[in-house]
């Protein structure tokens, strides 16, 4: 019974977001208050019923009801609970009524907290949101329904089960964390939609979204970067970011999001950049959309995406319609948006924020382009090409160092003009440890990008320190201070500046790890128990050979001591090999696969598969990599985390 | 004045860009790893294109050897309906390869061989396919 509720629940979610929109539009036309209230009351309604249908879904999956198709497909008896919830998002039908549910939560925040706020605003904005909820139960009705049945003629007595490759408990967390922010930016585009319609040129509409598209944005970035923590992980090729279609399609929306989170500030404080604001986040929503789109629609063949289906002209011209309608009006109401004022000088503040923003644009479109290249050569010259990690680090990596380099310059730009001696005085330091790190470099060896990156990580990170060194300085020279007092005090006081700089730091860090790729090392090899390997100054000893059985599966499991050149031992690893549904009757629906064992340390990691056995030899078929300063990039997402969420930190009233 | 300043830079970064952009696109790194041919196995044979290219097919059954001194050197025939050519990989293989799989493996075709160093299985079929299975049975058989 419970699936029937679950898709009349959608149904009625349909129906009603249809008569919103027709009510809310009668309030527009009408003025008349309790239309407005009327539309505002099925919003929260459509709203619940998604959520209901999406906590019934979740219901059938955790009953293992395998009458219902979607179940049967993705979870089975033997997974384990965690992993019958995250089925919830493991395929096409769920994940897009996950979307939906992210919405409709969303919808319902943005509706009880701006309850007597943004009068003006605020219709709009629920027509916005009500016409993406339409959107996607359009889709979850018709095109897509998580609640059909399985096939009458069949019964099923267990179903598929999970995917071993998702049943990760960082998996368990990428995707509604990047879905968090990547359906969080429905409410920043809703709002500048209404700013448009009701020609609201004041900023407004930016002050209403900041902190909201901060959070959103957190929680986009931090999906990222779980997104590669996981494929480093689990996938086992020794890397976090390849390139993949999908990993661009949420890298898109993240570049443009961050430069509208910057530019903002521009508007907000010098009522700047009006039209140039607009234009990013209408980007951000159709990439988000766009995103969807090449993730669900199997036009590029990738790790993440289903198979073909019909989905993709539904939401390529939805990516359409969107442009389209926000970019007529954005062309209808570019006079009134037109700034007055200006930018004074190239070394200004503002200046930096605007450099800064084509350059973000710029690496999107570079991303852009590599990702559809395929697309429009095969409809060009009819032959199908791929394009590899090597062409996206080739084209991006200068982009990217030039982009560092401004993450340095713009803070100690000052607003309007920065004069020489404040140049000289800001910049003489940094540049001096830029210059430090750059021959440090040439002395141990490095060149090319390797030695340039490493020279700016420097300078960027003086940049920082300086900053913070000088808020320091100040206060106790006022104040009579510790050091620890003036510093949280400083931050405190401006949390939003001191946030972003610590964000900043986070992404130096990361520039760090994504350094250290260059110097990657592997190994494949074959080893008998009690041999050893040499790789690098490391030994590898084959210990043991251990054979396990699982709730959910069967593991080798491999024991390898790790000999420094010191003769000390200085891990044990333990990559495993997994059958998964070891007692599948048929052979062929067993699934392998191998779980990675890694060594962690601030300067190396030591990355170890177990790719293969020989269980009448004992040998075990290992591979080995060593890559430095991995570490870097999951403590720089960290740090960028904490950063957002101290700027994020409410003030106290 | 300032505004004309930053317009040329900006004109001048997205010109370089774009130069840039189009540079890498039209001379893809030496080894050609970058930008590559996608061909079938029908459209290889036809052409016996020698630059390398990612292929991709189905492992057509019965056809993987791997050797028995060394298990990580495997040879097989990557099929698309009745044509075939065969394949030589050296390393690690995925864990879903193996008969009837569909795959994608990138190298080089020389004289009737594909030397690949890469090699991608798609995604288990397992979580996309029919129900039809041991584990369910039909209701008109009953």
């Amino acid at each position: 019974m419970i699936p029937v509720f679950g898709g009349l629940s959608l149904s009625l979610a349909l129906g009603l977001s249809f008569i919103a929109f027709i009510i809310l539009f009668l309030f527009i036309r009408t003025g008349d208050y309790r239309f407005y209230l009327a539309g505002w009351r099925s919003v929260v309604m459509v709203s619940l019923f998604s959520i209901l249908a999406t906590l019934l879904l979740l219901n059938e999956l955790i009953q293992s009801n395998f009458d219902v198709d979607y179940v049967a497909h993705y979870t089975s008896l033997e997974t384990p609970l965690l992993y019958k919830v995250t089925a919830l998002w493991a395929g096409q039908a769920g994940s897009l009524l996950f979307w939906l549910f992210i919405l409709s939560i969303y919808c319902l925040i943005v509706l009880f907290q701006n309850r007597n706020k943004y009068t003006q605003l605020m219709p709009w904005v629920i027509l916005v949101l009500v016409s993406i909820q339409f959107f996607f139960l359009i889709i979850t009705n018709f095109v897509a329904n998580p609640f059909s049945p399985t096939d009458v003629n069949f019964i099923v007595a267990n179903g598929n089960g999970l995917n071993p490759l998702l049943q990760n408990l960082t998996m368990s967390i990428h995707p509604p964390t990047l879905y968090l922010g990547y359906v969080g930016f429905s409410v920043p585009f809703a709002f500048a939609i209404a700013a448009l319609i009701t020609g609201d040129t004041s900023p407004l509409w930016i002050r209403s979204i900041r902190r909201w598209t901060l959070i959103v944005w957190m929680f986009q970035s931090a999906g990222v970067i779980l997104g590669g923590w996981w494929a480093y992980q689990e996938l086992g090729w020794g890397g976090y970011w390849a390139w993949d279609p999908v990993e661009n399609a949420s890298f898109m929306p993240w570049l443009t999001g961050t430069a509208f989170l910057h530019s903002i500030i521009i508007q907000e404080k010098k009522d700047m950049l009006r039209i140039w604001n607009i234009v990013l986040i209408v980007l951000t929503f159709s990439l988000c959309i766009f995103g969807t789109f090449l993730t669900r629609s199997g036009v590029m063949s990738s790790v993440h995406s289903f198979t073909a289906s019909n989905l993709g002209p539904l939401f390529l011209g939805y990516v359409f319609f969107n442009l389209f309608i926000s970019f007529g009006l954005i062309i209808y109401r570019k006079s009134d948006f037109k700034s007055k004022r200006r930018i004074k000088s190239f070394t200004s503040r503002e200046s930096g924020f605007l450099f800064n923003n084509v350059i973000f644009v710029i690496i999107c479109f570079a991303v852009f382009w590599g990702t559809i290249f395929p697309v429009i050569s095969e409809a060009v010259t009819g032959t199908k090409i791929t394009v590899g990690a090597p062409f996206f680090n080739q084209v991006t990596i200068p982009i990217g160092l030039f982009l560092l380099f401004m993450t340095g310059v713009g803070p100690i730009l000052v607003w309007r003009r920065t004069s020489k001696q404040a140049f000289i005085r800001n910049f003489s330091l940094p540049i001096a440890f830029g210059l430090v790190s750059l021959l440090g470099g040439i002395i141990i060896g490095m060149s090319g990008y390797v030695i340039i990156s490493f020279a700016l990580i420097g300078f960027v990170t003086a940049v920082i320190l300086e900053e913070f060194i000088r808020g320091i300085r100040s206060r106790r020279k006022v104040q009579n201070e510790t050091v620890i007092t003036a510093l949280i005090s400083m931050v405190r006081k401006n949390r939003s500046r001191y946030g972003g700089y610590i964000v900043h730091l986070g992404i130096v860090f990361m520039f760090v790890g994504f350094t250290g790729r260059a110097f990657n090392q592997e190994l494949e090899f074959s080893i008998k128990k009690g041999q050893f390997q040499k790789f690098g100054s490391y030994q590898f000893e084959f210990i043991s050979l251990q054979e396990l059985e699982r709730p959910n599966h069967f593991a080798w499991v491999a024991g390898l001591n790790v000999w420094n050149d010191q003769n000390e031992i200085i891990t044990r690893l333990s990559p495993e090999k997994r059958i998964y549904f070891h007692r599948d009757p048929n052979p062929d629906r067993r699934q392998p696969h191998s779980e990675l064992s890694i060594f962690s340390t601030v300067f190396k990691d030591i990355y170890s598969i177990f790719s293969g056995i020989d269980i009448e030899q004992e040998i075990a078929y290992i591979k080995i990599m060593i890559n430095p300063l991995v570490w870097w990039v999951w403590l720089g997402g960290w740090v960028l985390v904490a950063g957002t969420l101290i700027a994020l930190w409410p003030h106290k009233e | 004045m300032a505004r004309h300043k930053i317009l040329i830079a900006i004109i001048g970064i997205s010109i370089i860009t774009a130069f840039w952009i189009t540079y890498v696109t039209l001379n893809p790194d030496q080894n050609g790893t970058g930008m590559m041919k996608f061909l079938s196995v029908y459209e290889l044979r036809a052409t016996q294109e020698s630059s390398r290219v990612r292929l991709g097919g189905k492992v057509a059954t019965g056809s993987i050897i791997i050797s028995a001194t060394d298990k990580l050197d495997a040879s097989f025939d990557l099929a698309q309906g009745e044509a075939s050519i065969p394949v030589k990989f050296y390393g690690t293989r995925p864990d879903l390869f193996k008969d009837d799989a569909e795959i994608i493996v990138e190298g080089n075709y020389h004289s009737g061989m594909f030397n690949a160093d890469q090699l991608q299985v798609k995604c288990a079929s397992r979580y996309e396919g029919t129900l039809r299975d041991e584990s369910s049975y039909n209701l008109d058989e009953l």
